[in-house]
């Protein structure tokens, strides 16, 4: 196990190192200059030099390793080393200034935004999760029964809708006209209902696949036999007997899910005015913002290494015949 | 069974986390909805509506317009001198101006803050409105070199101390040649390159507003490396920044929500009709209007939906009067590129004006406006809107080009082209056809269905064919700079009330001149407008300058005025001006419960 954990450790950087890289290449390929907005008024020639020159945006590689060491904290660590001074106001982690939003650092852009995102998200896994697994069980005890076929209906639907629409309807449906909850609100519980509810819907319809497909299989195993022939209650057979194999694959996929879904939901921030971080994933490529591009890559990137790093050793927790050392 | 629990547990706890260390906004006296969050609220750099409309919250200038008339009003200067020669303003600010914190605000306020905004240090995109003032292009232009001189230093005399003696040198030489000077704490004189009638509009113009240096100085620094002053903004964020004007800023926070109180030490109380203003951004316009159907806000600044035009609808049949169109101070037209060779290398013949004429009469804009938009804007054939500038061209004698396809047909005939009998397509003397032409434009946006009908005009009309090129906004914007198209959507609003601000795009060399376009005439007339003796005589050479732009040469053809529509319910909601220069104030506006 701590093998494991230790030369997964040891990869993060490098993964996540190759990722800045061909971010950075992209991004840099942008057609347009970083300093020139999009709308308005254009200063002088002068001025735009000067502000290249300011973010280094006149040598592509001073800025490659120049950020890159601000951002990992090798500059803070560099000053403190040699003896100097860090400005107090400059945090150790530097992501630099947001070219697009003047007042603001990317920095602050990332904590004001990333949390709600991760809420949003996490939120959206855990309906999905409930919802889906019960679905999934109910549906594999009655295979093709009227309550199956109607649930896999409603996961197929859950699948095929794009979320704008879904959203769009919800929106309609209970704040417009029963008046139950908010429209363009965010930071109550209440809140966060609608949002985390549309977005739950294609994780919990394809966790509802997995768990009833996985039941079904996991059902007709010799063990389960064994399990009922001993007298075991039913619900002991399904939930600590059936259940606990059925699930692997559904936690195999909890993984890349919740990423996805802690930064895939551009369409819901919209929809419901979510402040999330998923706008920015967009916006800065459109315009071209290169510090915050680069910086929603490094914390994004670093979050999902870490996060199919706590997945795997789940697996090897929820299930000890998954050898720690094989991951 | 705890082991399945367990990620469900954890799921649930970080949720828990997240939202216990959130919370929402006290409610307002009003709420409006915002598209896009603020670029900056640091004056010099602002250039965009929302960030101005800001600015107008919470600091106040030298003076400002009344946002109905258009006419300037006493603010922080309760009143001023113009001289003999019209060159010299001498402002006397009030004694009992404060700012947020309780610091009286002076002439060296506004004397240190327009340095700033002069200094190509700060990027401000309308640093060349500074540039008025006697001897600021000078200014601005010496710091270029004295940069530049200190960029070419060995690395190791470029120190911090050199570059804060850099700055020391850059400070004395602004008090020395720059025509801002402060008399005394409560009296500022202003010295003009030249005069200029619309010094004062611009006075109100929110980028001419004042900082508060002593917040600013904290966040700035000079780098060693290249000598410039570095600015940091956290000082705009609420808890720092440090404001003059009606409100102070009590809470933002990043594409979520933003709000203002009221500046206790703000010298007009009476004038302030709510204690408090919310803001909330919403950049998806279908939200926007289900917040304001809900109850959520009283006040949407901009209605972008795609059923609009059935809002509209609705209001002509009278089912509903929340629904405001404000006529903007801008034009929504479409360039020519006007250099003499295509980007391919052929001949270009948008060089001829004549060509550029007969285009614009065979482009019928009313079909645009009521068929293609049907959102109600203005059809145009003239550059600046009528009836906001005062003094210009009040009788509204200023035609442009109007629709005549049988005026464009013996236009083009004049410049070579006619229309081939049997194919019907247009084709010189030596018999080649006009080029297909390029339509430009960026994309996710109307600009394609108004290129669609175009093409069909032009085939009709003259028996032209055209291809629509829309690109991403970012490449658009290249080529439009690089002058690489035959015509690209455009559209300019203006900043200040003078012709100048539409005028200007049009001149040799100017920035913002996409087009390529260059016509010593009108240059001529802009520049003699600008030694004219009279601001009657001046405002009679821009009127012929927009006159012979709009009427012979045309590097533009103006297609409609922008409107904007706002949402609010008008039995409560009140204080919105309906002015063309369409500029609102949040201390004017009030919701009655």
């Amino acid at each position: 196990m701590s093998g494991l954990l230790l030369r997964r450790l040891l990869q993060t950087p490098l993964i996540v190192l190759a990722v800045y890289t061909i971010t950075f290449l992209l991004a840099w390929a942008l057609p347009g200059s970083a300093v020139i907005s999009d709308e308005g008024r254009q200063p002088p020639a002068a001025v735009l030099e000067a502000m290249e020159a300011q973010y280094n945006l006149d040598n592509q590689w001073v800025f490659y390793w120049q950020y890159l060491s601000d951002a990992t904290g090798a500059s803070w660590l560099g000053t403190k080393l040699s003896g100097g001074t860090w400005p107090a106001e400059r945090p150790m982690l530097d992501f630099g200034p947001s070219l697009r939003h003047a007042d603001w650092r990317v920095n602050e852009i990332i904590v004001g935004t990333l949390p709600v995102s991760v809420a949003l998200g996490l939120s959206a896994i855990t309906i999905a999760l409930v919802v889906g697994v019960a679905v999934g069980v109910i549906g594999a005890l009655k295979p093709n029964s009227w309550i199956d076929i109607t649930t896999l209906s409603i996961a197929l639907v859950g699948i095929s809708l794009p979320s704008f629409l879904t959203g769009t309807a919800l929106l309609l449906l209970f704040p417009v006209l029963l008046g139950v909850g908010r429209v363009a609100g965010w930071g109550t519980v209440g809140d966060m209902v609608l949002p985390a509810l549309t977005l739950s819907l294609p994780f919990a319809a394809y966790i509802a696949r997995l768990t009833r497909m996985g039941m079904i299989d996991v059902l007709g195993a010799d063990y389960i036999r064994t399990a009922r022939a001993k007298g075991l209650p039913e619900r002991v057979v399904i939930l600590r007997h059936a259940l606990k194999n059925a699930f692997l694959p559904v936690l195999s996929y909890l993984g890349p899910a919740t990423a996805f879904a802690m930064t895939g939901s551009f369409v819901i921030e919209m929809v419901f005015n979510v402040p999330g971080i998923g706008q920015h994933f967009v916006s800065a490529v459109l315009t071209k913002d290169l510090f915050l591009i680069m910086g929603i890559v490094l914390i994004y990137s670093t979050m999902l290494v870490l996060l199919n790093l706590i997945v795997d050793l789940l697996y090897g927790w929820v299930d000890p015949r998954i050898g720690a050392g094989s991951g | 069974m705890l082991k399945l629990l367990a990620p469900l547990l954890f799921l649930i706890g970080a949720v828990g986390v997240v939202v216990i260390s959130d919370r929402p906004m006290p409610p307002a006296d009003y709420t409006f909805a915002q598209i896009n969050d603020f670029f900056t609220l640091d004056p010099p750099r602002m250039s965009y509506e929302q960030d101005l409309r800001m600015a107008y919250a919470i600091y106040e200038g030298l003076v400002r317009w009344d946002n109905e008339t258009f006419e300037i009003e006493p603010a922080l200067a309760k009143r001023w001198e113009l001289s003999e020669d019209r060159r010299t303003y001498t402002f006397h600010l009030r004694e009992e101006a404060r700012w947020s914190n309780g610091d009286p605000v002076t002439a060296h306020d506004i004397h240190y803050s327009w340095q700033r905004a002069i200094l190509p240090d700060t990027a401000a995109d309308y640093a060349q409105l500074f540039f008025l003032i006697d001897g600021a292009e000078d200014y601005f232009n010496w710091r270029g070199e004295q940069l530049s001189a200190y960029a070419a230093l060995p690395e190791r005399e470029r120190t911090e101390e050199a570059a804060r003696a850099l700055r020391a040198e850059a400070d004395e030489r602004y008090r020395e040649t720059v025509g801002v000077r402060v008399i005394d704490a409560h009296t500022l004189e202003v010295r003009l390159q030249r005069p200029t009638p619309y010094f004062l509009d611009l006075c109100a113009f929110g980028v001419f507003y004042p900082v508060h240096r002593p917040t600013v100085e904290r966040w700035a620094s000079v780098s060693g490396r290249s000598g410039r002053i570095e600015q940091r903004h956290d000082w705009t964020k609420p808890g720092k920044i440090v404001t003059n004007g009606p409100y102070e800023v009590t809470s933002w926070r990043f594409k979520r929500d933003f709000r203002i109180e009221r500046n206790p030490y703000y010298w007009n109380p009476e004038m302030v009709r709510s204690d408090s203003v919310a803001v909330v951004f919403i950049s998806n316009g279908n939200t926007a209007v289900l917040a304001y159907q809900t109850g959520s806000v009283d006040w949407v600044e901009n209605v972008v939906v795609d059923y609009l035009p059935e809002m509209i609808a609705q209001k002509e049949r009278g089912e509903r009067d929340d629904l405001h169109r404000i006529v903007q101070y801008g034009t929504y037209f479409w360039s020519f590129n006007c250099t003499p060779t295509l980007p391919d290398g052929r001949d270009n013949p948008f060089h001829d004006p004549r060509v550029r004429r007969a285009f614009a009469m065979s482009m019928n804009k009313n079909d645009i406006v009521n068929r293609v938009r049907r959102v109600g804007e203005p059809p145009a054939t003239v550059f600046i809107p009528s009836g906001s500038i005062p003094g210009f061209d009040e009788s509204g004698s200023i035609r442009g080009v109007g629709y005549d396809p049988a005026g464009a047909r013996r236009l083009l005939a004049e410049a070579g082209w006619t229309i081939d009998e049997g194919s019907r397509r247009l084709r010189n003397s030596r018999g080649e056809s006009f080029p297909v032409v390029e339509l430009l434009c960026s994309t996710g946006s109307y600009h394609e269905n108004v290129a669609q009908a175009f093409q069909i005009m032009w085939e009709e009309t003259i028996g032209v064919q055209s291809r629509i090129v829309p690109k991403e906004t970012r490449v658009f914007r290249d080529d439009l700079k690089r002058q690489n198209y035959m015509m690209a959507r455009g559209g300019w609003f203006g900043d200040y009330g003078d012709p100048t601000t539409f005028l200007l795009l049009h001149t040799t060399g100017d920035g913002n001149n996409d087009r390529g376009f260059s016509d010593p005439h009108f240059d001529e007339l802009v520049r003699s407008a600008e030694e004219a003796p009279t601001p009657e005589d001046r405002m009679r050479l821009l009127e012929e300058a927009e006159r012979y732009s709009m009427e012979v040469a045309l590097p533009v053809v103006p297609v409609f005025h922008y409107v904007r529509y706002y949402l609010y319910d008008p039995d409560r909601f009140s204080g919105i001006s309906f002015h063309p220069r369409s500029v609102q104030y949040l201390w004017k506006l009030e919701n009655k419960p």
